[in-house]
């Protein structure tokens, strides 16, 4: 199944979202965290796209802004091509239901003073997803289908182990009936055990419920595992879009090689040919020029130094933002 | 091939005392560190094996908590028995710890090779410029750029990878033989992390130091550890050589751990998960504490308690009744009721 024959269910353009660090003054000019730089990509309905990269890169940011819990500074975002960026509050409120988010530790985004139920039902509410009649048969529903007790309903969210906590989470991301879920590292918390429940989990709602995941993760493992395309990001622009076999396969931007690498792995076949990168990653207030990951390229060529490589296509499934991706990937040196 | 033993913790017991009741934290914890090799202590999050690593230097707060019962023998002498004078001796200078939040163990208004240098007076005795001459060197050894420059920096200024290589150059400043990582590289990323491990490895080689590596993820444990203790519930539940570990895992609790990992280099449809959960620390059950949560548990797993015994060789230990003679023995259980 080609999923690229379908329109896309949200479509980012050029997004770019700024935060102003302190005004300019006399003496010091003005700072800008460019945490996501002009990026563009499609989500197409019932596929589970990822965003993977490091701590700064962007991803977060770019989920949030997709929402608007921070307005973005530039670009659009089509929700089922409606532009999101230029709703007012109320339209905003109707389209949330659409769009559901899942953090990273749920306790620290359920209400410590409401209980599950209340806390399912004032979303529901707020949504007008049903009259109050019908509601309860809904709220066992969505407690089986995230695998807990109905009688979990009257307690409070200290109450709850983690992996409890992250299913909670989801039945309020669920309860509205939404067509996208972002899932912020949601399982990125969790001991393998629970993780792989959680993962299990998600992946079996996607394919009863027709849901289209964007999942933003930094861990690759878990990515490979619950993808069907990659998003890699580094320092706030996208260096490499695939589908997950050919990213994982062959991976053609330098960066995305090295983070593949750097993983640990328990498997002794793969454990050679691991690449170093040197150096932390630059300051997002005054990135390097040209491409961003010049400073810490094994490939790196004064033309990168220049010039910003633009996102391209290698293949119909297969983008990335590298001017030597084509001779690395033969293997040559440039 | 016996290697010499720097150290061994027997049948350690660390208890905390609550309103609650008595946490058993760390209830029964036994493992063996060899001269040059890296130990690596793994399990999930309340297994006890940051408890486990606080005990070896006495640095539970006491009270709630109390080392129970046991011994920690670092060279044959018991760490459990020493007075305060002595442990003062060997932290730092024997074994010494570098903990996951780099930031929240150095202080943050010193310069960093200020805080270097202050270990090396403390302990060597050294004259001031003397000690801060070592300290920019040990920021050299573990690859800090521009160390005379950084050694001058307060914590803040320095990103987390380079905070990580501070607190090594730190711990390491009195080359001790026993160096306790309790997750070092856990909240770095992956590049990062990368760059941690190797380090790590390069200055074992340099010094011949000895590594207790703890953590919860399973693929650093195979990069960096030549020995694994497995920890379940506050005990070790299987103790072996990583390779064979990770080849042929023995305990049902490694086995289910591995199969839910999921894997980077091949598809798969759906993870294998352990059902159930922990059990809680204030109410062990009596027999295995794995049992509620093993396929292969039976009646003998729920009486009694099996030990952390050899099998094969004297490099492999697991608790676990599948390899024991009373396994052929036990009846088999009616199918289990799935939750």
């Amino acid at each position: 199944m080609s999923v690229t024959t379908k329109l896309p269910i949200l479509e980012v353009n050029n997004l770019k979202q700024y935060f102003s660090l302190k005004k300019e003054t006399l003496l010091s000019p003005k700072q800008t965290v460019k945490a996501v730089d002009d990026i563009s990509f499609k989500l197409f309905p019932g596929e589970t796209l990822s965003i993977v990269g490091e701590s700064g890169c962007g991803k977060s940011t770019t989920g949030r802004s997709i929402l608007r819990l921070d307005e973005p500074t530039e670009g659009e975002v089509l929700f089922n091509g409606v532009n999101m960026t230029s709703l007012n509050k109320k339209e905003l409120r109707n389209m949330r239901g659409d769009i559901q988010v899942i953090f990273q530790d749920p306790y620290a985004s359920l209400n410590p003073r409401q209980t599950i139920r209340k806390m399912l039902q004032e979303a529901m509410t707020i949504q007008k997803v049903m009259p109050k009649e019908q509601m309860e048969a809904r709220l066992l529903e969505l407690m089986s289908l995230v695998g807990l007790r109905p009688e979990y309903l009257e307690r409070y969210p200290h109450e709850f182990s983690g992996g409890q906590r992250q299913r909670i989470g989801i039945a309020r991301a669920l309860c509205v009936n939404p067509k996208v879920i972002i899932c912020d590292e949601a399982v990125s918390a969790l001991d393998v055990s629970i993780q792989a429940q959680i993962i299990n989990l998600l992946k079996g709602m996607q394919r009863d419920l027709d849901l289209t995941f964007l999942f933003i993760s930094h861990d690759l493992s878990v990515v490979r595992h619950i993808s069907d395309r990659v998003i890699v990001m580094y320092l706030g622009t996208i260096v490499e879009i695939a589908d997950k076999d050919s990213l994982f396969d062959s991976p053609s931007h330098p960066y995305t090689k090295a983070l593949l690498s750097a993983i640990p792995s328990i498997d002794e076949q793969h454990k050679k040919d691991r690449i170093i990168l040197k150096g932390d990653v630059p300051s997002p207030i005054d990135p390097p020029t040209g491409c961003r990951f010049h400073t810490r390229c094994p490939f790196a060529t004064d033309h990168c130094k220049k010039e910003v490589p633009a996102l391209r296509s290698l293949s119909e499934t297969h983008q990335v933002a590298c001017h030597y991706a084509e001779s690395l990937l033969n293997g040559q040196v440039v | 091939m016996d290697k010499e033993i720097v150290l061994q913790v027997k049948n350690l017991k660390t208890h905390f005392t609550t309103s609650k009741g008595t946490a058993k934290a760390v209830d029964g914890v036994d493992f063996t560190l060899h001269k040059g090799e890296t130990l690596g202590i793994v399990g999930e999050s309340g297994c006890g094996k940051s408890i486990t690593s606080l005990s070896l230097l006495r640095l539970i707060p006491t009270p709630p908590g109390k080392i129970v019962a046991g011994e920690i023998l670092l060279n044959n002498k018991d760490i459990v028995k020493m007075k305060e004078e002595e442990l003062r001796k060997v932290r730092g200078n024997q074994l010494s710890m570098i903990f996951q939040e780099p930031m929240t163990s150095l202080n943050p208004i010193i310069p960093v090779g200020e805080q270097i240098a202050e270990t090396i007076r403390l302990h060597q005795r050294l004259p001031r410029k003397q000690a801060w001459q070592k300290a920019v060197d040990l920021l050299e050894m573990v690859g800090l750029p521009s160390p005379e420059k950084r050694a001058k920096q307060e914590p803040f200024q320095l990103s987390g990878g380079m905070r990580q290589r501070v607190m090594i150059a730190m711990a390491l400043a009195c080359t001790p033989e026993v160096l306790i990582a309790d997750e070092p590289t856990t909240a770095l990323d992956v590049t990062i992390q990368a760059q941690i491990l190797e380090l790590m490895k390069d200055l074992q080689k340099q010094i011949g130091m000895s590594i207790i590596f703890i953590t919860h993820d399973l693929g650093v444990v195979s990069e960096v550890c030549d020995q694994v203790a497995v920890m379940y519930a506050g005990q070790v539940v299987e103790h072996r050589n990583a390779k064979d570990l990770f080849k042929t895992p023995l305990h049902p609790y490694t086995q289910g751990l591995l199969a839910s990992l999921p894997n980077i280099h091949e598809n798969q449809q759906e993870l294998q998960t352990i059902e159930g959960s922990v059990p809680s620390p204030y109410d062990y059950p009596i027999g295995c504490r794995f049992a509620d949560r093993c396929p292969h548990a039976r009646d003998i797993c729920r009486a009694e308690a099996p030990d952390l015994i050899e099998t094969g060789n004297s490099d492999t230990k697991v608790r676990c009744f599948m390899h024991t003679e009373k396994w052929e023995t036990s009846v088999k259980e009616e199918e289990l009721v799935c939750p």
